[in-house]
């Protein structure tokens, strides 16, 4: 038999080192997730409503941060561009790579909504004499936006994971932080299973915060 | 040509063989699995469900990362010794298998119920009215999700390397090392734009391929 002994009290010692990681990955995950809103409206404007140039200009940014992985862009910025005089510190990193990955995925979830709103809603504006701003502003984003809500909240919680990936650059995050006491201690179990249940926690709470905004926000008449 | 660059491309191209190895044997495992236990999901009988949903839940959810570090700590832990490459094999195919279920599952659900109806009344038991009337009938819908899910594998095996496992990106970083030491040059900027250029070529298509898919297999 397997000699292996759980202790949950090796747990409750190692908490406020934890709490510290937990802390890390709340902050870069944040900066990641509001970004990566921001990056992603301005990028499916672009693209929905035309706009000459830039529309061409951030269907490839998406289409490149959304077809290479992201550990290999967070190396890019963490160890190349040092190459040209740029130097990074790992949180810069951490939540720059989180907001340019992120955005290139939120942009094609705001574009799908925006592109989701009915083009009688679109003649009824033109008609109104909005101009294509004020149409975009008033029409398209808050309808666009409702649409959309369902699949940011999954990239949101993706990127929440994915600050994850930033024990490569040595941003002490929880999972950093869960790997350097595994690697003193061994005690592989109590660490895998405390930050497993934190990250699942957090993306459960991340999640029905967003289901009871999606509820709030409901378009009148969908359900 | 600068004389770096052949030995780091015949050094990266065996990275890359890695890579679809290792993406090509989740691919297997995560098929037979996820069909497996995306068909258990849609039993009604919850003592069969439940442990698969935990399954599902358990490993689409946990950061895939962890997942990674999880095989490859624990294993040693309990006295298994295996190779970087396996545990990140064994790492991916759960995190696969769990998103397999989850689009074999919808795609069966979303077979009308007069199927499984008529395959009753034809006397197929659960197994036969899986095996030859709902899952040749749910491919059209499984193939788009499915395809998108193999770009998303073959990028995320990069994070192998984070355990170690040779690979694409593995192989960059050594090359990387390997010349900052020996030339005091790392040429970091060409190599993994070069690496990023290649996942690209790879992934681009299957993600295109995916909305073609989706577009015209549209039920």
């Amino acid at each position: 038999m397997i000699a292996y002994q759980f202790q949950p009290g090796f747990i409750l010692d190692q908490f406020p080192e934890l709490l510290g990681g937990l802390k890390l990955t709340l902050i870069a995950s944040a900066i990641g997730i509001a970004g990566a809103l921001v990056v992603g409206v301005l990028a499916a404007a672009c693209r929905s409503e035309r706009v000459p140039l830039l529309d061409r200009l951030m269907a490839g940014y998406v289409e490149f941060f959304r077809n290479t992985p992201l550990l290999v862009q967070i190396f890019f910025l963490y160890f190349a561009l040092p190459e040209v005089g740029i130097k990074l510190d790992a949180f810069t990193v951490a939540w720059l790579a989180l907001v340019l990955w992120g955005g290139a995925y939120q942009a094609e979830n705001f574009r799908a909504g925006f592109e989701a709103v009915s083009r009688g809603y679109r003649e009824a504006a033109r008609a109104l004499g909005l101009s294509q701003a004020q149409m975009f502003a008033a029409v398209v984003l808050p309808i666009g936006l409702r649409i959309a809500l369902p699949s940011l909240t999954n990239i949101g919680i993706s990127i929440l994971k994915n600050s994850s990936y930033m024990v490569a650059i040595g941003y002490h995050e929880l999972t950093d932080t869960a790997v350097n006491i595994v690697s003193l201690s061994f005690r592989v179990f109590e660490m895998f299973f405390t930050i497993g249940v934190i990250y699942l926690g957090l993306a459960w709470l991340f999640g029905v915060g967003m289901g009871a905004l999606e509820r709030r926000l409901a378009l009148p008449g969908s359900r | 040509m600068p004389t770096w660059v052949g030995p780091v491309v015949s050094y990266s191209a065996q990275g890359l063989v890695s890579t679809l190895s290792m993406s090509a044997i989740t691919v297997g495992a995560a098929i037979v699995v996820g069909i497996l236990f995306g068909a258990l999901l849609t039993l009604p009988i919850g003592i069969v469900r439940w442990p698969v949903r935990v399954y599902v839940e358990v490993w689409r959810g946990l950061p895939l990362l962890i997942t990674l570090f999880f095989v490859f700590f624990t294993l040693p832990a309990i006295n298994i010794r295996l190779s970087p490459f396996l545990a990140a094999v064994i790492g991916l195919s759960l995190w696969a298998s769990a998103n397999v279920a989850e689009i074999v599952r919808g795609a069966v659900q979303s077979i009308p119920a007069g199927q499984f109806q008529a395959a009753h009344a034809l006397g197929f038991n659960w197994p036969q009215t899986m095996a030859y009337v709902i899952l040749p009938q749910s491919v059209r819908r499984m193939l788009p999700p499915l395809v998108s899910l193999l770009a998303n594998l073959i990028q995320s095996s990069a994070l192998a390397a984070v355990v170690g496992a040779f690979e694409l990106l593995q192989s960059a970083r050594r090359s990387i090392e390997r010349l900052t030491v020996e030339t005091g040059n790392s040429e970091a900027i060409p190599i993994l734009a070069a690496v990023m250029l290649v996942y690209f070529v790879i992934c681009f298509p299957l993600a295109q391929a995916s909305r073609r898919l989706e577009r015209s297999l549209a039920v």
